[in-house]
């Protein structure tokens, strides 16, 4: 049967048209609808305790994105985040029982992204897009596990050269000694969480003001030295109120974190609100 | 793209709805869900562990409340009866709950505990364990003296004295009976002093178990409690060899067969920080079958022994029979099998030519080298070893099939069978494996040989515990012939094979264990039971021996009564403990095979009928008068152990913990909602800013 006599078929014409002029809304509803298995994962791994539920925070991120543009999405989806769309969801489909949870989740998510940036309208920087679908996955206990170490070492290795300016400071892996004092550089203190929020700041940032891809990818490093200059900062001082005999009480360990936080927060807003350099023409 | 129908809109903008509705359920949770941490900060960061006293923290508390340990020790023939007093005086101005942790035996029968507060004397009950601490708990909050005995481990316990006032003086006495069951035709009577600090995982089911935090003197320090002990041995056979490797002591002998031993002091060697041992032997060499009866207000007890003499002729030595029975499956190709094929080589090797022997070997399916047991002669021996050469590994593990076959061998009644199980033990049919052999065990002792880097030791010792055997674990190939030749010595002389123990005008029942296994050179067959009807009649122990058939036969001439009047054996009320003991030690072996507390519910019956410690019931003693009348203002305090003799502070780390659950500090993360709340302010800051910004350049 050839095109010419399908045309002639009037309810499959009628079809043809609805599908044509469905909402873009529809669309990426039946994008996320396909990939229920993993919102199921997820949501049983915030439900059984295993992970910290920051990933909601970038998926809402998300949403509220694609709420805010919801007038200017485009009529025609660009046919390659469409294609990359199509590919993540059929890997995450094929995928399902042999390749673990967590990679299964990057494609989903990763689909849902390039769905969402299918129809997002012009000028819209589609990386920070594709960084707040990372940051969505439930990874901040995998990343304790596996970065967690090598971070802390180097937070107390960082904070050991500080603190040797004024204190007797040595270090055993992860320990600091401080004046014959102990102090554990252990996971709760390795910045994993200042990294996230780090990233996601970055994210965000990028897409209030509108920065092109490029920008955002090459002020990525900026961010990470931010952080991990943050964390030092914070531990640096937690550890030397330690040294010094004048242990911090609970509360002043939040305020000072809060405080490190925001400086970082308000640091990564500095270098993602910095003009782009325009290129010379060739 | 066209404008969407009037129904299009509608449902887009319900997705939409949907879209902003998920958006804020996702920022609400975030603010109430509970943040998950790889470690959790509020958890304390390290397993319990021992630490070190740091004394005069508070001198209005008496760190050190226990002053004197005391122990009296009667054995009669095979009976210890051993009587601790712990000697608690508190010499500080605050009152205190006096926690102390020490050692035993592990076949101690705990069957005793009397508290002596100024003239009053409290005879402790036997409790369910948590009800006993529900009522300890009470008891303290009430302000009254009370004593709680537990036990934390099989050879650990734990006393807690409560409101213990300034210049009170507790006397706590526990009692307890146990058997000693010669070696080798040597006696041996062991009392530990001190629990050792105990290196603790985090991965072990005891990682956040209270009484591993123990404090611990530094090096060189004595324990401030002064320790002595009394021993007294009545025998019905001459006293021979008294000796202790471990103490100084001095030894009045009354006549042939009593003993009086006393510690005495060794300059510089404090007593209490190591074992104190006894050794003695008694005089004959003859198979001294005996039986020690108790006759009880309710029920009636037994305790018989085949004791084999304590050097065998190698001319008694009857025809052996060993059948190997080894594991050929994938799991035990490479290095496994070829130590397995050495362990053989030397074995087998070692056999007389009137011995005979057949190897089964197994893996999904099995197959016996010969149809029936071949002579160990030099040719089937060659043969058997190049079979087992050209062996390789190969397929699953069916060990019980395996086994059953070997049963199901018939044996000439004047044979005494030897199993010997080599395996790597990576099966899941452990229980069933047990309760095989156990059920065969008149047919064959079983060996055990774990051979593997990793080997299944659960299955190895267990399968040696059933079969009355011995476990052998070989980790490297170099090990093979020193374990085979322990094997050898071990079994070298089976004085009696088949042996049955009856009662001829006494009926018995209860009977543990069920089955005799042959009496080897170097291990007596204990029976206990218990027995109704009239006292009398005899026992008749029989067997075969290398000389032909044996029977003896014991008359039982005397019984004690109710009063417990000594036999020749001992004081015999003890019985009743110490059948109660073997059978709860049974049922404690049977749940650790299994796992869980699947025999709690027998073994605290146990307890609590014959009054004895457990791992579920407890001694409890309450004081009926309210001493102290504001327990709140009350302290704990853990009395101190020595350390061990020999073992060096760094047993307890590198670095030790100086202080019970002092949390070393660490420099944690803010918590995730308020890292959340200052992420979205600086967003909107840099939203205010942006519009600001954008407003001037209208405005410009």
């Amino acid at each position: 049967m050839n095109l010419p006599r399908l045309l002639r078929m009037p309810a499959l014409v009628r079809w043809g048209v609805r599908i044509d002029t469905a909402p873009d809304a529809l669309w990426l509803a039946l994008l996320a609808a396909a990939l229920w298995p993993t919102w199921w994962w997820m949501g049983r791994r915030l439900a059984d305790g295993s992970d910290d539920p920051l990933g909601l925070l970038a998926l809402a991120a998300l949403a509220v994105l694609a709420w805010r543009s919801r007038h200017r999405l485009r009529a025609a989806p660009r046919l390659g985040w469409l294609l990359a769309a199509l590919g993540c969801v059929l890997l995450a489909t094929a995928g399902q029982g042999l390749l673990p949870p967590l990679a299964l989740a990057l494609a989903s998510l990763l689909g849902l992204a390039a769905g969402l940036a299918a129809f997002l309208p012009p000028g819209t920087p589609r990386a920070p897009v594709t960084g707040l679908a990372v940051l969505s996955l439930p990874l901040l206990a995998s990343l304790q596990f596996y970065a967690g170490y090598p971070l802390r070492v180097l937070t107390a290795e960082a904070s050991r050269w500080l603190l040797g300016l004024v204190f007797r400071v040595e270090r055993e892996g992860a320990t600091l000694w401080v004046e014959g004092r102990r102090v554990i550089v252990d996971a709760p203190c390795s910045g994993v969480q200042m990294v996230w929020f780090g990233y996601f700041t970055a994210c965000v940032a990028a897409l209030l003001l509108a920065r092109g891809d490029r920008a955002f990818l090459t002020r990525l490093p900026a961010v990470g030295a931010l952080v991990l200059a943050g964390n030092v900062l914070r531990n640096t001082l937690l550890v030397a109120a330690e040294g010094a005999g004048r242990p911090l009480p609970g509360w002043a360990h939040e305020v000072a974190g809060l405080a490190v936080l925001a400086a970082v927060c308000a640091g990564v807003g500095w270098v993602m609100s910095r003009p782009e350099a325009t290129r010379r023409p060739a | 793209m066209p404008s969407p129908a009037p129904c299009s809109a509608g449902l887009a903008r319900w997705l939409w709805a949907a879209a902003a509705g998920l958006a804020a359920t996702a920022v609400i949770a975030l603010g109430t869900a509970a943040p998950a941490h790889a470690q959790d900060a509020a958890a304390p960061r390290a397993t319990e562990s021992p630490y070190f006293l740091v004394p005069g923290a508070d001198p209005s508390l008496d760190a050190l409340p226990l002053k004197s340990t005391r122990v009296e020790v009667h054995i009669a023939g095979v009976i210890a009866d051993v009587t601790v007093t712990q000697h608690y005086r508190n010499e500080g101005t605050r009152a205190i709950e006096a926690r102390y942790l020490f050692p035993g035996s592990t076949r101690a029968a705990v069957h005793g505990l009397n508290v002596r507060l100024a003239d009053r004397l409290i005879t402790a009950d036997i409790r369910e364990k948590r009800q006993a601490r529900q009522e300890y708990a009470a008891a303290r909050q009430e302000g009254k003296t009370a004593a709680l005995l537990e036990q934390q481990l099989p050879n650990v316990f734990q006393m807690n004295v409560a409101n213990i006032l300034p210049g009170d003086e507790v006397k706590v006495e526990l009692r307890y009976t146990e058997l000693l069951v010669p070696e080798a035709g040597r006696y041996q009577f062991v009392f530990p002093t001190v629990v050792g600090p105990r290196y603790n995982s985090p991965q072990s089911s005891q990682a956040r178990t209270a009484w591993v935090a123990q404090p611990t003197l530094r090096e060189g320090q004595a324990s401030p409690a002064a320790f002595d002990l009394q021993l007294h041995i009545a025998s019905p056979l001459a006293i021979q060899g008294v000796e202790s490797p471990s103490h100084r002591i001095g030894v009045e002998l009354e006549g042939e067969r009593q003993a009086h031993v006393a510690l005495q002091g060794e300059p510089g060697r404090p007593a209490g920080n190591r074992d104190f041992i006894l050794h003695y032997r008694l005089a004959g060499e003859g198979i001294a079958s005996g039986v020690l009866l108790y006759q009880g207000p309710q029920e009636n007890f037994f305790l018989a022994m085949v004791q084999p003499p304590r050097q065998v002729d190698a001319r008694a030595i009857p025809p052996r029979d060993y059948v190997f029975v080894v594991d050929i499956s994938g799991s035990m190709h490479g290095f496994p099998l070829d130590t397995a094929k050495a362990v053989l080589r030397e074995l087998i090797g070692g056999l007389r030519p009137s011995d005979t022997f057949n190897v089964l070997l197994f893996s999904g399916s099995n197959r016996f080298l010969s149809p029936q047991p071949v002579p160990a002669t030099r040719a089937n021996l060659e043969q058997a070893i190049r079979t087992i050469e050209q062996m390789g590994g190969g397929g699953s593990t069916e060990l019980i099939p395996a086994l059953k076959r070997v049963y199901a061998q018939p044996k000439a009644a004047d044979v005494s069978r030897t199993v010997v199980v080599v395996t790597d033990g990576y099966v899941t049919v452990e229980r069933e494996a047990f309760e095989l052999v156990r059920r065969h065990l008149s047919q064959a002792n079983v060996f055990a040989f774990g051979i593997g880097s990793s080997v299944n030791r659960h299955l190895i010792e267990g399968l040696a515990r059933a079969g009355q055997g011995e476990p052998f674990v070989i980790t490297q190939a170099s090990q093979a012939r020193d374990q085979a030749t322990r094997f050898r010595r071990m079994i070298e002389s089976p004085v009696l094979t088949s042996v049955t123990a009856r009662f001829e005008g006494l009926e018995a029942y209860d009977v543990e264990p069920p089955q005799l296994p042959d009496v080897l050179a170097e291990r007596p067959v204990v029976v206990f039971g218990k027995w109704r009807g009239n006292p009398g009649g005899q026992l008749v122990v029989e067997g075969r021996a290398a000389d032909g058939p044996y029977r003896q036969v014991v008359p039982i001439a005397t019984v004690a009564g109710a009063g417990g009047a000594p036999q020749e054996g001992g004081d015999t009320r003890a019985l009743r403990h110490l059948w109660a003991r073997h059978r709860i030690a049974a049922l404690s072996d049977q749940e650790a095979l299994e796992g869980g507390d699947g025999q709690r519910e027998r073994i605290t019956a146990l307890g609590l009928q014959y009054r004895l410690l457990t791992q579920y019931t407890s001694f409890l003693a309450v004081d009926r008068v309210v001493h102290h009348p504001r327990p709140q203002d009350g302290a704990s305090v853990d009395q101190p152990q020595p350390l061990p003799e020999g073992v060096g502070e760094r047993a307890l780390g590198e670095a030790p913990v100086l202080a019970t659950a002092v949390e070393v500090p660490g420099t944690p993360e803010p918590a995730a909602w308020g890292a959340t709340a200052v992420a979205l302010s600086m967003l909107a800051m840099l939203v205010r800013r942006q519009r600001r910004r954008n407003a001037a350049r209208y405005t410009d």
